[in-house]
This record gives structure tokens, C-alpha cells and sequence, in this order.
């Protein structure tokens, strides 16, 4: 785990339940001052309840929020140092940019003039143009009122600052924009972010950290090479992106067998465990072989398919009933056909072995 | 052919909403044209025009009074039934509560009520309380059948109100009161609007539950039947008319108001 500054915020066995289901379930976690924390995981698994519990949407049935060491759980959202910046953005209709951006300032008392000035910078540095200071928020562009509900955060100056998927509902390439920006501003503000999403991508992209979530449980957090090269679990690593999953049994030191492909792998020999087990290989370790020497591991199957990725190419090889994922790049060489019987082959350190659940 | 389809169509479309506004408009312009008459009977079509009525109903302190009742009760009414219609909207769309769904049937029914079966039964009710009937109580008995409906014209508005706004406003620092007045008031406003409208127009033009918890004191709508019955003079379609385009008037006003506002909002850049 990389080394963590000191903990600004701290969840200690959190629960909510909704009825009798666990939205969020035994949460404990502490997110360090300044760092990007990003809390991914599929529909329902308790996420946004999670965020509005710690910006004091929600109230925890049970456990402790501890903010800088004090215990915060009963204090309410406007009492908190703490800003969110919603998934409909929740931006005033009824007012100017400006205005919005000013909100915070003006429940405040702060002076016009002084309110202006701040809401004009932060509207620069957030790449708005200057004179869309009065014009009406509901006349903005998606990425435009992305902006403005992140400068209406930033001008409440939060120590922590929530995100619940505001970006979402953007297409690809503004995303990827507004992604690299809200990273810029991290930095620039050194203040600690706590963003949710379902894209594996963006939490990869932004995060000093990320936690997964499922089923209102926390079930590993880890920076994002952690969870990525080291998934604990078949789950983590399936939502980290296309994988080939092999149920697999101990068999002996440095092997596991699958029973359905009626075969042995070599694994790394500490690894072995007793638990049921999958063998996980990333698309990208596996590659063709012409012959079963040139890797330790070798299967033989039959070219089914292929699709352009950009700079690679992905192909599906069916062994038997499984179909496994192979990924190359574009310009590797490569002349095998539809429908030929191809060979592919991984090494042992490239294989990783994860808890069947 | 497939031109001249489109054309056909497009005639038959024109006539068909021509002659529905004719049957709904016509109605209300013969009561202007009889109120031109010179003649002292009801007689159409009108044989010699004169505005005499005219100057003798504006200048009648009688109907000066009825105008003046008539706009108290409108007055009242429209303030009590937005204070009662804007909370009852709120409870109605916005907060999840155990017996909203119940609520919701029963605070709609009172709109369906024959009116003056409403009235007599609030008669009852008022002469049981030992209340004297005047103005106030037709106040009260307004209120019983129009707080319901701007009810449910606040609570269309209410249910397309974002409830993460009231919460991105307390987020920001603000207090209970502060999102109240700076957030939920003024996106609401529009609703509040028209609600007001209606409940002016509404409580202006109400004939059945005035005629019977008045009493003594007597609205345009009431006089307007009384003459009809019994005493007619041309004086009767000139309050008509004057009736109607007073409840034209504040509609076209509240109209342009309303535009006013959302343009004010959307100040250009
Ligand atoms: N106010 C509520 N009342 C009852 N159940 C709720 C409430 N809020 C959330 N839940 C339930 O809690 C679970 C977790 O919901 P939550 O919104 O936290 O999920 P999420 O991870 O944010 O999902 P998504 O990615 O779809 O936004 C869901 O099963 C949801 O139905
Ligand atoms: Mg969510």
C-alpha cells in the first residue's frame, strides 16, 4: 500500500440498512488528507449511500464517522466541511452561473464584491468564459454545468469534496477531458477528493486509491496497480476489465488443475492455496505460441473471432466450451485465420490465483 | 396526391378547431353585443345600439360594491389558498409520508363535489356555528372547494422539483430556513403563480357557493342571476361583460408576468 498521510477521514464498522437489506454493510476504511480516493462497483452495491452518509445526507445505523479524530455522525450536512457535487449536478435553475458559484459565499454573509471576485477566478481557472457570469445556468452545455457545479463546490472551500458520477450522463471525449482537468484540480488544490463511479477507467485514470464495493460491502482497496495486478478475488478482478477466468484446484506444489479443460497449470509455488480458487489471465499475457515450448503453459484451441481495440486487437480462442480472450499488439506480427487452430500459452507469473467469489 | 391529401387534411384540421372556438367563444362576445343596446328588453338580434348602459352600470354605486365584495372574497381566498395549496403541495409530491397516498385522494375530492350541494351543506354548517353570513363565510366556503384545486396545480410543479436542490442548498452551508427562502421558494415560483391565478379566477366567477353563504352581502356572479330572474335591464350583460374581462384581464396579465419572470431568469448573456 503506498504510504498514507495522515487520515482526515475515518469509517469504523459503518452500516445503513434500508428495512432488513445492508446498503452498506461493516465499512471500515481511512482516506488519507489530499488523497483521491475513488469507491467503485457495480449498481446497488451501496456506493452513492455510502458518500451521502459521509457528506451528512444519511444518517449510519451503526458505526462511527470520525473526521480529524471527531466523531461526526450526528453532525449535519451544513455543519460539515464538506462539499458534494451531485450526479444531476443539482445546479439552482433559477440563477446565473454566478450566482451559483457564489451560493455558498452568500449563506455566508460574505460581501458582493468579494463574492464576485472569487466566484471570477474560480470561473477561471475552471475554463469558463468570463462573460457567462450572468448568463442562466440552465443555458449551459453539459461540460459547462460540469464546471459550474465544481466551482460551486470549490468556492464553499471543503476539506473534502464528494463526487457521486458526475460524469456520467458526458460523452467519451469530454469526459476524458474533464477527467484530466478535475485531476489538475486536485492537485492544484491539494484537497482530498472522494469520487464514485462505475467506470474502471476513470477510477484508474484519477485515483491515489480504490476501493471496491459490492453487495454494501468494502471488499478491497488498494491503489489502482493493486487492484489491477493483485484482485483478491474473481469479482475484483472481472470488474477490472476483460478477463479469462479458469475455476482450478490445488494440485500439488507450483500446479493447479481445471477439471473442465482436463489440463494442469503451473502457478507461482507460494501461491497455492486450499480455498476454491480461480486462475485469472489478463487478455494482454496471453499470446500465440507456434510451439507449446515456447511458454510453460500451452492450450490448444480454435481461432473464433477478432475485434480492433484501437492500438490492439483482441481475438477469442475457443478451447473446448471456454472461449479465452487474447489481446496483441496491432503491430506484432501475426498470421493466424478465422476458424484455424491456433496454440496460446501463459508463464506462471503472469497468472494470478484469486478466491472463487 | 399526396400534396393535396396534405392540403385537405390541413382545411379540415383549420375548420374543425374554428368551429370549436366559435362554440366555445361566441357565447361570451353576444353578451358584449347585448350589452350595446339602446332598447331598455333582452331582444336579439339588436335593432338600435347606444352605450347609455354603459355609463349608467359604471357609474351605479351598487355595482360598485358588488366589483368590490366580489374582489375582497377573490382577494382573501387567492392568499389563504396558496399559504394552504403551496404546503399541501409540498406533502402532496415531495415528502414521502405514511397516509400521503390517502391524502392524496382525499384533498382531489372536494373538486368533484356538486358545488351547490357543497354550499348548502356549508349553509348548514355555518347556521349550526352560529356564524352570520357575509363575505367571510363565502370566503370560507370558497376556500373548501378551490384550496384543493390550486393543490393540485401546485403539486404538478411540485413533483418535477429536483429534491437533490434542497440538498446541494444545505450542503452548501445553508440552514433549514435559508434553503426554504433561497432554493425551494423561488424554483417554485411559477407553480405559487398560476396557482394564484387560479384561485383569483376561480373564487371571482363562482356563482353556486356564493348564493348560498353571502347572506346579506351580494358578488357580481349572484347579483348577475338575481337580475336575470327577476328586474332585468341591459345593465345585466355590461356587468357580464365587464365581469368577464376583468377575469381576462388578470389572465393576460398573469401571462405576461410570468414571461416577464422567466425572461428576467434566463438574463441573456
Ligand atoms: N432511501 C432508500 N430507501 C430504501 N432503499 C434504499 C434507499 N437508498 C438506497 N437504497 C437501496 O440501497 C442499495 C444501495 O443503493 P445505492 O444507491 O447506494 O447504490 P449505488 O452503488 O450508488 O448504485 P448506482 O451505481 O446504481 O448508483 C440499493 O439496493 C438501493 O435500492
Ligand atoms: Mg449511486
Amino acid at each position: 500500500m503506498t504510504a498514507m498521510s495522515k487520515p482526515i477521514l475515518q469509517l469504523k464498522n459503518v452500516r445503513k440498512a434500508f428495512g432488513t437489506l445492508a446498503a452498506v454493510d461493516d465499512v471500515n476504511l481511512s482516506i488519507g488528507e489530499g488523497e483521491f480516493f475513488t469507491i467503485v462497483g457495480p449498481s446497488g452495491s451501496g456506493k452513492t449511500t455510502l458518500i451521502r452518509m459521509l457528506a451528512g445526507m444519511e444518517k449510519p445505523t451503526s458505526g462511527d464517522i470520525l473526521l480529524h479524530d471527531k466523531r461526526i455522525n450526528d453532525t449535519p450536512a451544513n455543519e460539515r466541511p464538506t462539499c458534494m457535487v451531485f450526479q444531476s449536478l443539482a445546479l439552482f435553475p433559477h440563477r446565473t452561473v454566478g450566482q451559483n458559484i457564489e451560493f455558498a459565499l452568500k449563506i455566508r454573509n460574505v460581501d458582493p464584491a468579494v463574492r464576485e471576485k472569487r466566484a471570477r477566478e474560480l470561473m477561471q481557472q475552471l475554463h469558463l468564459p468570463a462573460d457567462y457570469y450572468s448568463k442562466n445556468v440552465t443555458l449551459c452545455s453539459g461540460g459547462e454545468r460540469q464546471r459550474v457545479a465544481l466551482a460551486r463546490a470549490l468556492a464553499f472551500d471543503p476539506q473534502i469534496l464528494f463526487f457521486d458520477e458526475p460524469l456520467s450522463a458526458i460523452d467519451y471525449k469530454l469526459r476524458k477531458t474533464l477527467e484530466k482537468e478535475l485531476k489538475d484540480i486536485h492537485r492544484e488544490t491539494g484537497k482530498t477528493f472522494v469520487y464514485i463511479t462505475h467506470s474502471l477507467e476513470e477510477a484508474m485514470v484519477m485515483s491515489d486509491r480504490i476501493g471496491v464495493m459490492r453487495r454494501g460491502k468494502l471488499i478491497q482497496v488498494g491503489s489502482p496497480n493493486e487492484i489491477y495486478s493483485t484482485p483478491r478475488s474473481r469479482f475484483v478482478s472481472e470488474f477490472m476489465g476483460d478477463v479469462n477466468v479458469i475455476p482450478v484446484e490445488a494440485n500439488g506444489a507450483g500446479s493447479v488443475r481445471s477439471q473442465s479443460l482436463g489440463a494442469s497449470f503451473k502457478v507461482p509455488a507460494n501461491s497455492v492455496e486450499a480455498k476454491a480458487q480461480c486462475l485469472v489471465v489478463r487478455p494482454e499475457f496471453l499470446r500465440f505460441l507456434d510451439t507449446p515450448a515456447e511458454a510453460q503453459n500451452s492450450l490448444k484451441g480454435i481461432l473464433y473471432n477478432e475485434y480492433a481495440l484501437g492500438s490492439r486487437i483482441q481475438y477469442q480462442v475457443r478451447v473446448g466450451e471456454k472461449v479465452f480472450l487474447v489481446e496483441k499488439l496491432r503491430q506484432q506480427p501475426f498470421k493466424g485465420k478465422l476458424d484455424d487452430e491456433v496454440l496460446i500459452g501463459w508463464d506462471p507469473e503472469n497468472a494470478i490465483l484469486v478466491a472463487d467469489e | 396526391m399526396s400534396d393535396s391529401n396534405y392540403s385537405v387534411r390541413h382545411i379540415l384540421i383549420g375548420v374543425w378547431t374554428a368551429a370549436v372556438l366559435m362554440f366555445v367563444f361566441l357565447p361570451s362576445a353576444t353578451i358584449l353585443i347585448a350589452s350595446m343596446t339602446a332598447s331598455r328588453y333582452f331582444t336579439f338580434p339588436i335593432t338600435a345600439f347606444g352605450f347609455d348602459w354603459w355609463s349608467k352600470t359604471i357609474n351605479s354605486l351598487e355595482v360598485r360594491s358588488l366589483a368590490y365584495t366580489s374582489l375582497s372574497i377573490a382577494a382573501v381566498v387567492t392568499v389563504i389558498a396558496v399559504v394552504l395549496g403551496f404546503f399541501g403541495a409540498l406533502a402532496f409530491a415531495r415528502y414521502d409520508w405514511r397516509g400521503r397516498k390517502l391524502y392524496q385522494k382525499f384533498i382531489l375530492l372536494p373538486i368533484f363535489f356538486p358545488q351547490s350541494v357543497l354550499g348548502l351543506a356549508l349553509l348548514l354548517w355555518f347556521n349550526a356555528l352560529g356564524f352570520t353570513l357575509s363575505w367571510k363565510t363565502a370566503v370560507l366556503a370558497h376556500l373548501v372547494w378551490i384550496a384543493p384545486v390550486v393543490t393540485l396545480v401546485m403539486a404538478i410543479q411540485v413533483y418535477s422539483f429536483d429534491p437533490s436542490l434542497e440538498e446541494a442548498a444545505t450542503d452548501l452551508g445553508a440552514s433549514r430556513w435559508q434553503t426554504f427562502r433561497e432554493v425551494t421558494l423561488p424554483v417554485l415560483m411559477p407553480g405559487i403563480f398560476s396557482g394564484s391565478l387560479f384561485a383569483f379566477l376561480l373564487s371571482w366567477g363562482n356563482f353556486p357557493l356564493s348564493l348560498f353563504t353571502t347572506g346579506a352581502d351580494n358578488t357580481l356572479p349572484k347579483y348577475l342571476y338575481a337580475k336575470m330572474v327577476a328586474g332585468y335591464t341591459p345593465g345585466v350583460p355590461v356587468l357580464g361583460t365587464i365581469s368577464t374581462a376583468a377575469a381576462a384581464i388578470v389572465l393576460f396579465g398573469g401571462y405576461v408576468a410570468m414571461l416577464l419572470l422567466t425572461r428576467n431568469r434566463k438574463a441573456a448573456l
